[in-house]
C-alpha cells in the first residue's frame, strides 16, 4: 500500500501551523500531528506594510523547529504555503528568501482565491456530510485573520463566492485606537462588519435561499472543540445564540474562562464570532456545521488528488467553472454563444493535443476564458476587448490563482485586440515568458472558436474537426449561410497559423 | 446545607502539622517491635533526613513570610507565626520521641545482638583508645581544617547540614584566661562510623566520628588548652527561589542559586544537651538564632548515619530479605514489546512488578529501526540511569530523541543539569522545563511507523522514571498503543515545547490548565448521583491532599452522601467525622516498607466505574504550578486489576493508620481479623502472577471440557 507522510506548513496572520498528515488510498487523509504556534504577522503587515525583523526572525524559528519535526516523521513530501500577511506585506519576496535561506523551505504565497479554493477543498474532503449539506442552499464562512470569505452553494453547485476585507486581525488592527475608549466593543465590532455585510447581502445573498451554513476558522474550530469534544461539530441556529450569548457576556477574564481555555486573544475571538452571528441572521441559516479543518487539510487534499493517490467524487473543476458561468450571467453574456463557442474551443483544443502539448489545467483556462471574454459588453459596447480585460482582473475565481487569471484576462484582451510583442506585454504585468506562450494559445483557440459563431447564431452545430498534416479541418454540417463566418476567419486563422503553424479551415457539409 | 459551610477554618488541618504527623507514623515504624531491627534503624533514618529537608523548605518559607511581614493566614486559618510555633513545639516532640527510641530502645537491642555503638569517647577501653588515636593520626588528621575565631579571622561559613565540633580554647601559659572560638568540620567524606577492633566474645564495636575528633581535639590546636568541646549542627534556609522571569538562562540561574544554598539564614541549631553554656551562649550570638529553634539533643546529631549502618556487613538476620520485583508475564524479557502491547494495554504495579519493562520500551525503541522518534519527560533519575543511556543511544541511532529534563526538581538540579548536558551532546533535543512550571508528569511516547501507518506507544505513569526508587516506591504505569490516547500524547510534547494546545483532548487532561476543573467536575458528578437518589462513591489514593477547593467539593459530596474513602500516605488537611460535613469520609494512611506512592483514583458514577491514575496529588502545587497528567484506564480487566489493589489498600489492618476526628492517627483494631499487610500482600501476589501458567496442551491431563449449562 502506498503511504504518504505529508507536511503541510500555513503561515497565516495569527499562526504558523503544521499539519502531518498520512495520505493513503486505503484510508484516505489521517492527521498525525498539528503544531500551533502563534505568531502576529498581521500585526506588523497590516498597520506597518511589512514585517519587521524581530517578528521574521521568530517565524524563522519556529520554521526551523517545523523542518526538525518534518525529519522526525520522515515526511515525503511538503507544501509551504502563506497568506495574507506576507502576501500583503512590501518585503514579500525577500521574506521568502531569508526562510528559503534560514530552513531551506520553499514557501509559496497563495492568492485569496487559491487559498480560500483550498479551504474549501479542505472542507469537502469530508466527503459524505459535505455532499450531503450541499444539496440544500449553503453558505460557506470563511473567517481568516486578513479577510473573510463568503460561498454560496445551490444543489451541489458554487454560485458565487465574495472576499470581504473583515479579517479579525484587520479588525482588531483598525479598531486598536477605539478599543480603549469603549466599554461596548462588541457593538463598535457589529457596526462595522454591518455596513460591509448589508453591500453584500443587496448584491449577491438577494433572496437566495440558505438553509446550512459551514463555519471555517481556527478559532471556531477551537471553541466548538472544546466545547463538543470532537473536531467536527453540527450546531442549530439556536444553540449558536446560546454559546454566542455564553461566550460574549462578562468580562474579558469571565470570557476566556467560558471559553475554556482558549487563552489567546480574545479580542480575535469576539469579532469572528459577531461574524458568523450576523451572517446567521442575515441568511437565516437554520443548521450550523464546524468541519474543524484548515487550510492545511486543503493543501494535503490537493496534494493527494494531484498525485492521484485518491480521487474525489466531488467535482472541483466543476465549481471554478460553475463560478465562471455566473460571472458571465451577473454581465448579461449570450448564454447560447457561450455554449457554442466553449463547444467549438474545446473540440480544437481537444484535436491539438499532440501539437499545442497543453494539459488539462490549460484547458480549464481556455473554457473559463471562453465563459468571461464576452462580460466587458456589459460596460461598453466599443470597448469590450479593454473592459473584460478589467473585469477579469478584478473578480476573484475561486480556484484560480492571481497568475491564471491573468493569462485567461490578457488571452480575452487579444481576442480582439492585435497580439503584442513581449516586451511590450510584459509591461505592468506579471507574467513571464512561458505565461505569454500560453496566453498567445488560448487566444488563438478562443479567436478561432469565437468567430465562428460570429453571428451568435450557433449556426456551427455539427461539427466534426479533424487534423491533416498542416491543416486543421473544420467542417460543418449545417444548411444555413455561413459566408459571414467564412469572411472573417480568415484573419482570425492567421494568428492561428503563426502561433501552431497549422492552418484552420472552413468546410461546409452541405445537407442532401 | 449552605455552601458556604463547608470553608470554615476549623474543618481543616494546617499542613506542617499534618506533615509532621506523618513522620510520627513513620517514627512508629522505628519503634514497632515486630519489625526487624536493622528495619527500625531504617526509619528512624529517614525520620531525620525528612524532618532535615522539612526545616529547610517549609520552616525556611514560613520564616520568610514572617521576615516579610505576610499576615495572610492558612488554610486552617492559622498565621505564619502561629504555625511555626505548633511546629516548634509538635517538632521537639519529636525529636524527643526520636532519641528515646534511639537510646532506650534501639542502642539496647543492639548491643544484645553484638553490635555496640560507644556513645563517649570517654568509656572506650585502652586497646580501644590507641587504635582511635592512631585511626585519626592516619586517616582524620589530614582532613581536618580548623578554624579559630578572634579579631583578625571572622566567623568562618558554616556550611548547611553538616556537622561541626566547636570549641572553646585558652592560650596556654597565660595568667588571664581569655576564651576563643574555634570549630572544625567533621569531614563528610569520611565514613561517620569507625569500626574498633572486635571485643573477645566477637561483639563489634564502632564509634562515631565526631566523638574521635572530639578525643584528639587537642591535636588540632597545640598551644591551647582545650575549656570545652561539642558538636553541633546548623539548617538553613534552603528554598530556591528563582526569578525565573528575570533569568536568561535558567540553567545558569540554578547553578547559581545551588551555591547560594550554602548561605542561607540559619532556621534550626542542634547541639548535644550537656554542651557547655558559654560555648552555646556564642554560637546562638553567632547564628542569630532564637531559644525555641535550639534543640538540645540527647545523642548523637544527625541521625541519617543510622541508614549507613543499615547498610553494614552482616546481622543479615535482623533485615528484611532483599525485595525481588517480580518479572511482568506479559513482557517476558525477550520479547517484542511492541507486539505485546498491540495485544493490549498492560498495567504495571512497582515495586512488586519490575520496572524493566519501562527500561526495555526505551532501549528497544532506541534499536527498532521502525522507530522515528522518542519523546519523554524526566524529573528525578537514578544515578548511573539505563534510560539516560538508551536515550543518548537513540539519538546516535539517528532517532529523534526529545527529553524534557526538569531543572527545578528539588534537591536533584545538580543530578539533572549533568544528564540534560549528556544528552545533548549525544543529539538529543533537550527542552529546560517551563518557565513558572515543574514539570512532574511521567510520560514516555515512542512514534513508530509501521506498514499501516504511524503508530505511537506511550508509556504513563505516578512515578519517575528512576530504576532504583522504582524499588522502593509504590507506583502504576500504563503501556499502551491507543490511538486517541497516542494523539494525546504527542499534544503533550508539542506543548512541552512551546506550541499552542490542541483543540480537544481525547482522553488525558494536564495541569495546571484543566486538571483541577476536572478533579473537581468528577467529585461533584458523584454529588449530583448521590442527590437524585443514586449510590456515590469516591476511592483516592494519594501521597497528600491539602487543596482547599477539592476538600470543599469532597466535603459537599460527602455531606451528599457519597462514600468516600481515602487513601492518603502524607500531609491530609481534611478532617474526618465532621458532622455533617465529613462523616462519610474515612481517611487510611499506610506507611510500611515501600514508600506508597502511587496515585489512584476511583469514580463509581452510577455504575459505569471510572478510575483514573495521575501524577498528581490533591494539592495546589500539582494542580496549579505543575504540568501534570491524568490518565484514565479503560480496560475492563486493568479498570478491576486497579480496583483490586485499592480494595486490598482498604483491607489493610498491619500497616495502615486510621485518621481520628481529633487529627491523630490510630492503627487498625484487628479485633481478631487475620492480618492483612497490602504490600506484603501485593509481593506474594505479583510472584504468582509471574508463573507461567501451565499451557493445557503441553500438560499430560487432559481436562474434558465441562457441558454448558
Amino acid at each position: 500500500m502506498q503511504l504518504i507522510t505529508f507536511a503541510s506548513i500555513e503561515i497565516s496572520s495569527y499562526e504558523v501551523g503544521m499539519k502531518i498528515l498520512e495520505l493513503s488510498s486505503k484510508y484516505g487523509m489521517k492527521e498525525i500531528d498539528y503544531i500551533r504556534h502563534g505568531l502576529d504577522l498581521g500585526k506588523d503587515a497590516y498597520v506597518h506594510g511589512e514585517v519587521g525583523n524581530e517578528m521574521l526572525e521568530e517565524l524563522c524559528e519556529i520554521l526551523e523547529d517545523f523542518t526538525r519535526i518534518m525529519k522526525e516523521y520522515q515526511v515525503d513530501d511538503y507544501r509551504a504555503c502563506a497568506t495574507s500577511a506576507i502576501r500583503d506585506s512590501r518585503n514579500c519576496l525577500l521574506i521568502l528568501d531569508k526562510i528559503r535561506v534560514r530552513t531551506g523551505l520553499e514557501v509559496e504565497i497563495l492568492s485569496n482565491s487559491e487559498q480560500r479554493f483550498l479551504g474549501y477543498k479542505s472542507i469537502a474532503s469530508n466527503e459524505e456530510s459535505f455532499q450531503k449539506i450541499i444539496q440544500k442552499g449553503t453558505a460557506i464562512v470563511d473567517v481568516g485573520g486578513g479577510s473573510i470569505q463568503i460561498s454560496l452553494f445551490d444543489k451541489d453547485v458554487l454560485v458565487s463566492t465574495q472576499n470581504l476585507r473583515l479579517g479579525i486581525v484587520r479588525i482588531r488592527e483598525r479598531l486598536a485606537q477605539v478599543e480603549q475608549r469603549t466599554i461596548h466593543f462588541d457593538e463598535i465590532v457589529e457596526e462595522m462588519i454591518n455596513n460591509e455585510l448589508s453591500s453584500y447581502k443587496r448584491l449577491y445573498l438577494k433572496d437566495r435561499e440558505i438553509k446550512h451554513m459551514i463555519l471555517v476558522g481556527d478559532y471556531i474550530n477551537q471553541l466548538a472543540g472544546r466545547r463538543r469534544g470532537e473536531k467536527s461539530v453540527s450546531f442549530s441556529r439556536e444553540e449558536y445564540q446560546k454559546l454566542y450569548q455564553e461566550v460574549l457576556s462578562g468580562s474579558p477574564q469571565e470570557m476566556v474562562e467560558r471559553l475554556g481555555g482558549v487563552t489567546e486573544n480574545i479580542s480575535l475571538v469576539m469579532p469572528a464570532l459577531i461574524i458568523y452571528r450576523r451572517l446567521i441572521e442575515e441568511t437565516g441559516a437554520e443548521r450550523l456545521w464546524i468541519p474543524g479543518l484548515n487550510l492545511c487539510d486543503g493543501l494535503a487534499y490537493d496534494y493527494a488528488e494531484h498525485k492521484k493517490i485518491f480521487k474525489s467524487s466531488h467535482n472541483f473543476e466543476n465549481d471554478i467553472i460553475e463560478a465562471a458561468k455566473n460571472i458571465a450571467k451577473r454581465y448579461q453574456s449570450n448564454k447560447t454563444h457561450l455554449a457554442g463557442t466553449e463547444y467549438l474551443a474545446l473540440t480544437i483544443f481537444d484535436k491539438m493535443k499532440r501539437i499545442h502539448g497543453m494539459s488539462r489545467r490549460e484547458r480549464l483556462l481556455l473554457q473559463i476564458a471562453v465563459l468571461l471574454h464576452d462580460c466587458g459588453k456589459y460596460i461598453s459596447m466599443t470597448r469590450t476587448a479593454e473592459c473584460s480585460y478589467e473585469i477579469v482582473m478584478s473578480t476573484e475565481i475561486i480556484g484560480l490563482s492571481h497568475r491564471e487569471r491573468e493569462i485567461i484576462a490578457n488571452a480575452i484582451r487579444f481576442n480582439t485586440e492585435e497580439f503584442v510583442s513581449f516586451e511590450e506585454f510584459s509591461m505592468g504585468c506579471s507574467l513571464d515568458r512561458n505565461d505569454y506562450l500560453l496566453t498567445a494559445k488560448i487566444s488563438a483557440i478562443l479567436r478561432v472558436a469565437n468567430s465562428m459563431d460570429r453571428s451568435h447564431k450557433q449556426k456551427f452545430k455539427n461539427v466534426k474537426v479533424t487534423l491533416k498534416e498542416r491543416e486543421l479541418i473544420v467542417v460543418v454540417d449545417t444548411v444555413e449561410d455561413i459566408t459571414l463566418e467564412q469572411g472573417l476567419f480568415s484573419h482570425k486563422a492567421d494568428f492561428f497559423e503563426t502561433i501552431f503553424s497549422i492552418r484552420p479551415i472552413i468546410r461546409q457539409k452541405r445537407q442532401v | 446545607m449552605e455552601k458556604n459551610d463547608f470553608i470554615k477554618t476549623e474543618y481543616y488541618r494546617n499542613r506542617e502539622l499534618s506533615w509532621l504527623a506523618f513522620n510520627e507514623r513513620v517514627l512508629s515504624e522505628a519503634r514497632d517491635k515486630n519489625i526487624p531491627l536493622f528495619e527500625r534503624l531504617k526509619f528512624l533514618s529517614i525520620t531525620a533526613s525528612n524532618l532535615d529537608e522539612f526545616f529547610m523548605i517549609r520552616v525556611a518559607s514560613l520564616k520568610d513570610m514572617v521576615n516579610a511581614g505576610y499576615t495572610k493566614k492558612d488554610i486552617a486559618g492559622l498565621t505564619a507565626q502561629e504555625q511555626l510555633d505548633q511546629i516548634g513545639e509538635a517538632a521537639h516532640k519529636l525529636t524527643g520521641l526520636q532519641y528515646s527510641t534511639y537510646s532506650r530502645s534501639l542502642l539496647p537491642m543492639l548491643r544484645q545482638h553484638g553490635l555496640n555503638i560507644i556513645q563517649e569517647h570517654e568509656a572506650l577501653t585502652e586497646e580501644q583508645a590507641k587504635y582511635v588515636d592512631r585511626y585519626f593520626r592516619d586517616n582524620v588528621y589530614p582532613v581536618l581544617t580548623p578554624m579559630a575565631v578572634d579579631s583578625s579571622r571572622p566567623f568562618p561559613l558554616i556550611r548547611n547540614k553538616t556537622l561541626n565540633i566547636g570549641a572553646l580554647l585558652s592560650k596556654k601559659n597565660q595568667e588571664e584566661k581569655e576564651l576563643e572560638f574555634a570549630t572544625v568540620q567533621v569531614p563528610s567524606v569520611l565514613p561517620r562510623i569507625v569500626p574498633l577492633p572486635h571485643g573477645k566474645d566477637g561483639s563489634r564495636n564502632v564509634i562515631l566520628l565526631e566523638e574521635v575528633i572530639e578525643r584528639n581535639m587537642q591535636q588540632l590546636f597545640l598551644s591551647y588548652d582545650i575549656i570545652c568541646a561539642s558538636p553541633y549542627r546548623v539548617m538553613r534556609n534552603a528554598d530556591l527561589t528563582i526569578e525565573e522571569d528575570e533569568a536568561a538562562d535558567l540553567l545558569k540561574e540554578i547553578q547559581k542559586q545551588l551555591k547560594k544554598r550554602q548561605w542561607g539564614e540559619v532556621i534550626r541549631l542542634e547541639v548535644e544537651e550537656n554542651i557547655d553554656k558559654k560555648l552555646l551562649k556564642l554560637l546562638r550570638k553567632e547564628f542569630d538564632i532564637r531559644d525555641e529553634a535550639i534543640y538540645k539533643i540527647n545523642g548523637p546529631l544527625d541521625l541519617t548515619f543510622l541508614m549507613k549502618m543499615y547498610g553494614m556487613e552482616g546481622f543479615e538476620d535482623l533485615k528484611n530479605p532483599k525485595h525481588v520485583p517480580a518479572p511482568v508475564k506479559e513482557l517476558p524479557s525477550d520479547c517484542d514489546i511492541f507486539e505485546e502491547i498491540r495485544k493490549g494495554d498492560i498495567l504495571l504495579h512497582h515495586p512488586y512488578q519490575t520496572f524493566d519493562p519501562v527500561v526495555k520500551f526505551v532501549r528497544n525503541a532506541a534499536v527498532d529501526p521502525r522507530v522515528l522518534a522518542i519523546k519523554q519527560t524526566l524529573y528525578r533519575v537514578s544515578g548511573n540511569s539505563p534510560i539516560i543511556a538508551a536515550l543518548a543511544q537513540a539519538a546516535e541511532n539517528g532517532k529523534q530523541v526529545s527529553v524534557l529534563v526538569e531543572l527545578k526538581a528539588r534537591f536533584d538540579e545538580e543530578n539533572n543539569i549533568i544528564w540534560a548536558k549528556m544528552l545533548e551532546k549525544a543529539g538529543c533535543h533537550v527542552i529546560y522545563g517551563l518557565v513558572g512550571l515543574k514539570t512532574h508528569s511521567k510520560i514516555t511516547l515512542v512514534v513508530r511507523r509501521e506498514e499501516d501507518g504511524i503508530r505511537r506507544y506511550v508509556h504513563l505513569g505516578t512515578g519517575n522514571y528512576n530504576d532504583s526508587t522504582a524499588k522502593q516506591y509504590t507506583d502504576i504505569g500504563l503501556l499502551t498503543c491507543s490511538a486517541p490516547i497516542g494523539e494525546d500524547a504527542t499534544a503533550v510534547f508539542n506543548m512541552l515545547s512551546g506550541y499552542s494546545e490542541p483543540a480537544v483532548w481525547n482522553r488525558l487532561c494536564l495541569a495546571p490548565i484543566w486538571l483541577k476543573k476536572r478533579f473537581l467536575q468528577l467529585i461533584k458528578r458523584e454529588k449530583e448521583h448521590a442527590e437524585q437518589g443514586g449510590e456515590g462513591h469516591i476511592i483516592a489514593k494519594m501521597n497528600s491532599l491539602c487543596d482547599r477547593d477539592v476538600i470543599e467539593a469532597l466535603y459537599a459530596a460527602s455531606a451528599a452522601g457519597v462514600k468516600i474513602e481515602l487513601i492518603v500516605r502524607g500531609i491530609c488537611c481534611l478532617k474526618v467525622g465532621i458532622p455533617g460535613v465529613s462523616e462519610n469520609i474515612s481517611v487510611r494512611s499506610i506507611v510500611g516498607n515501600f514508600l506508597e506512592h502511587s496515585r489512584i483514583y476511583y469514580f463509581y458514577n452510577n455504575g459505569q466505574e471510572e478510575v483514573y491514575c495521575s501524577s498528581a496529588d490533591w494539592m495546589p502545587r500539582n494542580l496549579e504550578k505543575r504540568v501534570e497528567i491524568l490518565f484514565p484506564v479503560e480496560s475492563e480487566k486493568l479498570k478491576e486489576e486497579l480496583i483490586h489493589i485499592l480494595e486490598i489498600e482498604l483491607q489493610d489492618n498491619v500497616k495502615a493508620h486510621i485518621l481520628q476526628p481529633d487529627d491523630t492517627y490510630v492503627k487498625v483494631d484487628r479485633r481478631g481479623r487475620s492480618a492483612l499487610n497490602s504490600q506484603d500482600y501485593f509481593v506474594e501476589e505479583a510472584r504468582e502472577k509471574a508463573k507461567t501458567e501451565e499451557n493445557p496442551v503441553n500438560s499430560r491431563v487432559f481436562i474434558p471440557e465441562e457441558p454448558a449449562e
